[in-house]
């Protein structure tokens, strides 16, 4: 039971990490927590869901859902996000600006979603099979599109990790979000590198929806809670590390399947909210969070 | 930023005269405006709780809907349990909500920007289930909050046609033009200034003598006074508090009205009120216009509505209000 639990619980964390992953890159990248991921990401699920159903092929719906991802995260870095920073930056509103746009970009996707597909529940097939792997007599509920999960989450993080930290792109990535100014003396194309940013995180996302959805329903909504629980992973492991999102992800996966075992789902959220609280009043940015130096 | 300074009494007459204008008005209008009128001042109580924590003490919550709903459970306890008399529900709804903000805002005064609005996000989703873990509570039914019939001395006043929607007009009218009356006086005094300084810079306010972090505490208490006021309001209106009466897109939608106000302009929240409550009026005709598809009739609210959203921030920072937008570009 216990392992079982486990199991359970890295496959819901490593979706937690990917999410937190995504909103790390667009944090490190722009500094605005980005409210409209779990929107990004519904959309390129919706279009791999489409494809899927045209080519009965999960296989080809997956990369394509992948690439819909990347660009949506560009797109919505160029055409809306160096507008809003461009404008709203005075008066009561700057502060919360980002976390209004955001929002309101969601709401703007979701509605969008819904005109085109409408609310109602659709399955998005993977030929994974979602029934628990069998040991003679024992099955546990992990199933094959559970380990699937679990292997495509650990890939792209390693993906991101590797590009990170061995390639001048990461390099150029991490100089633009902790010194951008130095970084663009030294030849950085700021800007440019920061819609990679949003790209990467676009990817990430999509990724997230593409492999979850096949275990549950799509809907305009369906990935909000994993948004939620991605967030709160991001906070815990401190906005701006990636290692940091990728263990907050798996303890909070973890946390939460034992949580649904011992004491009953409904009350996943509100410990969430207590696990987040409590981090936050102990480390105000996080547990891998960098330092910030004194203001004035 | 204040154009107009009313003495508190000359904003009290104003009040009152506003009152009694809109009661009076309710004799002429149909029953759904009235209905319509009453959600319009939960809103605008809702918004001007959200409008004092951001604009003017520089924090945010994407989880005011969880403390309308500890109101609006508060209320129902009472009334229910207690068999308190609905004022006093509402006043009780109010109290624990405001010991519940307290306990936040001592938390919340330590975070910022996104942190706060992430885990103020998170309370929200959370927060409901408590219901479903106590008994006493009502689990997924939740808890009655019908208040029946109006009172026998506002019938005879009014007449036997007084309708409940009337009175629930009447009700919320009054309580929701005495809050936005204190809260605009409270902005007024020594408060509300020391918010707004703490608010434009902590360091220069703390300089000055002022407790920043006492005054954002403070600051979120007042501020979830008032949104568990709505939200008893809000519980009132529908006769009953569920666990899904106070949904994520609640939290959403206030906020919303909010910025749509202008989120350092209190008297703006009437707009806020009036156009959250509008705006599904106005899709729902537009979508027979289209053709009455479920599609459209569930998505066209949402989509107005972050449109309108997105506009307002990138375009009118300071709300939907053209004369002070225009001013404050020729000062500056």
């Amino acid at each position: 039971m216990f392992i079982d639990t486990l199991l359970i619980g890295i496959s819901s964390g490593a979706i937690y990490s990917l999410m937190a992953l995504a909103l790390v890159l667009v944090w490190r990248s722009t500094r605005v927590v980005n409210f409209a991921q779990s929107g990004q990401a519904v959309l390129s699920t919706y279009i791999g869901y489409e494809i899927s159903v045209s080519t009965h092929n999960y296989w080809i719906s997956l990369p394509l859902a992948i690439l819909v991802g990347a660009i949506l995260g560009s797109l919505v870095d160029l055409l809306f996000m160096r507008l809003l920073m461009g404008r709203a930056n005075s008066g009561p509103i700057a502060e919360i600006a980002p976390v209004i746009a955001t929002l309101g970009l969601l709401g703007l996707i979701q509605s969008f979603v819904g005109l085109i597909w409408g609310n109602a529940f659709l399955h998005y097939a993977s030929p994974l099979s979602g029934k628990g792997f069998s040991f003679g007599t024992h099955t546990i509920p992990f199933s094959p599109q559970n380990l699937f999960i679990v292997v495509a989450s650990a890939v792209v993080l390693a993906i991101f990790g590797a590009i990170f930290k061995y390639t001048d792109l990461g390099l150029a990535l991490r100089a633009s979000s902790f010194q951008p100014e130095i970084a663009q003396l030294a030849g950085v194309r700021v800007s440019r590198v920061r819609n990679i940013g949003w790209a990467f995180a676009g990817s990430a996302g999509a990724v997230a929806g593409a492999v979850i959805t096949p275990t549950s329903t799509l809907s305009p909504n369906s990935l909000d809670l994993l948004f939620v629980s991605g967030f709160i992973a991001a906070v815990i492991g401190g906005l701006d590390s990636l290692v940091g999102a990728v263990i907050g992800g798996l303890v909070l996966g973890v946390g939460f399947a034992f949580i649904l075992q011992y004491i009953g789902g409904s009350v996943t959220f509100l410990v969430g909210f207590i696990i987040l609280m409590a981090v936050l009043l102990a480390r105000p940015r996080g547990i891998f969070g960098h330092k910030v130096n004194r203001r004035a | 930023m204040h154009s107009r300074h009313l003495s508190p009494l000359s904003r009290a007459l104003l009040s009152l005269v506003v009152g009694v204008a809109l009661l009076a008005a309710s004799g002429f209008t149909g029953e759904l405006r009235n209905y319509q009128g009453a959600q319009v001042a939960v809103y605008l109580v809702a918004i001007a709780s959200i409008i004092l924590l951001t604009g003017y003490s520089g924090q945010i919550s994407l989880g005011h809907g969880a403390i309308m709903a500890i109101g609006g459970y508060g209320a129902a306890l009472s009334f229910t349990l207690w068999n308190f008399p609905f004022e006093i529900a509402l006043l009780f709804g109010v109290l624990v909500g405001t010991v519940g903000g307290f306990i936040l805002g001592v938390a919340a005064a330590r975070l910022s920007g996104p942190y706060l609005a992430g885990t103020t996000l998170a309370l929200a989703v959370g927060l409901p289930s408590i219901a479903d873990q106590f008994h006493l509570l009502g689990g997924e039914q939740g808890l009655n909050f019908d208040i029946g019939d109006p009172p026998r001395w506002v019938v005879r006043l009014e007449g036997s046609d007084f309708t409940q929607y009337k009175w629930f007009f009447w009700i919320a009218t009054v309580v929701a033009l005495i809050a936005l009356w204190a809260i605009t006086n409270l902005l007024h005094s020594s408060y509300g200034r020391n918010w707004r300084a703490g608010r434009n810079n902590s360091v220069a306010a703390g300089l000055a003598g002022i407790n920043v972090a006492k005054g954002k505490v403070l600051a979120f208490t007042v501020s979830s006074a008032l949104a568990s006021l709505a939200g008893a309001l809000f519980a009132l209106l529908l006769g009953l508090v569920t666990p899904t009466a106070f949904p994520l897109s609640l939290s959403f939608a206030i906020v919303t009205g909010a910025v749509l106000a202008g989120v350092g302009n209190l008297a703006g929240s009437i707009v806020g009120g009036v156009v959250l409550v509008a705006i599904p009026e106005i899709s729902g005709a537009l979508t027979t216009h289209l053709g009455d598809s479920q599609k459209v009739s569930a998505n066209l609210p949402g989509l107005v509505m972050s449109a309108l959203l997105i506009l307002v921030v990138l375009f009118m920072p300071n709300g939907l209000r053209i004369r002070k937008f225009k001013r404050a570009k020729k000062t500056t």
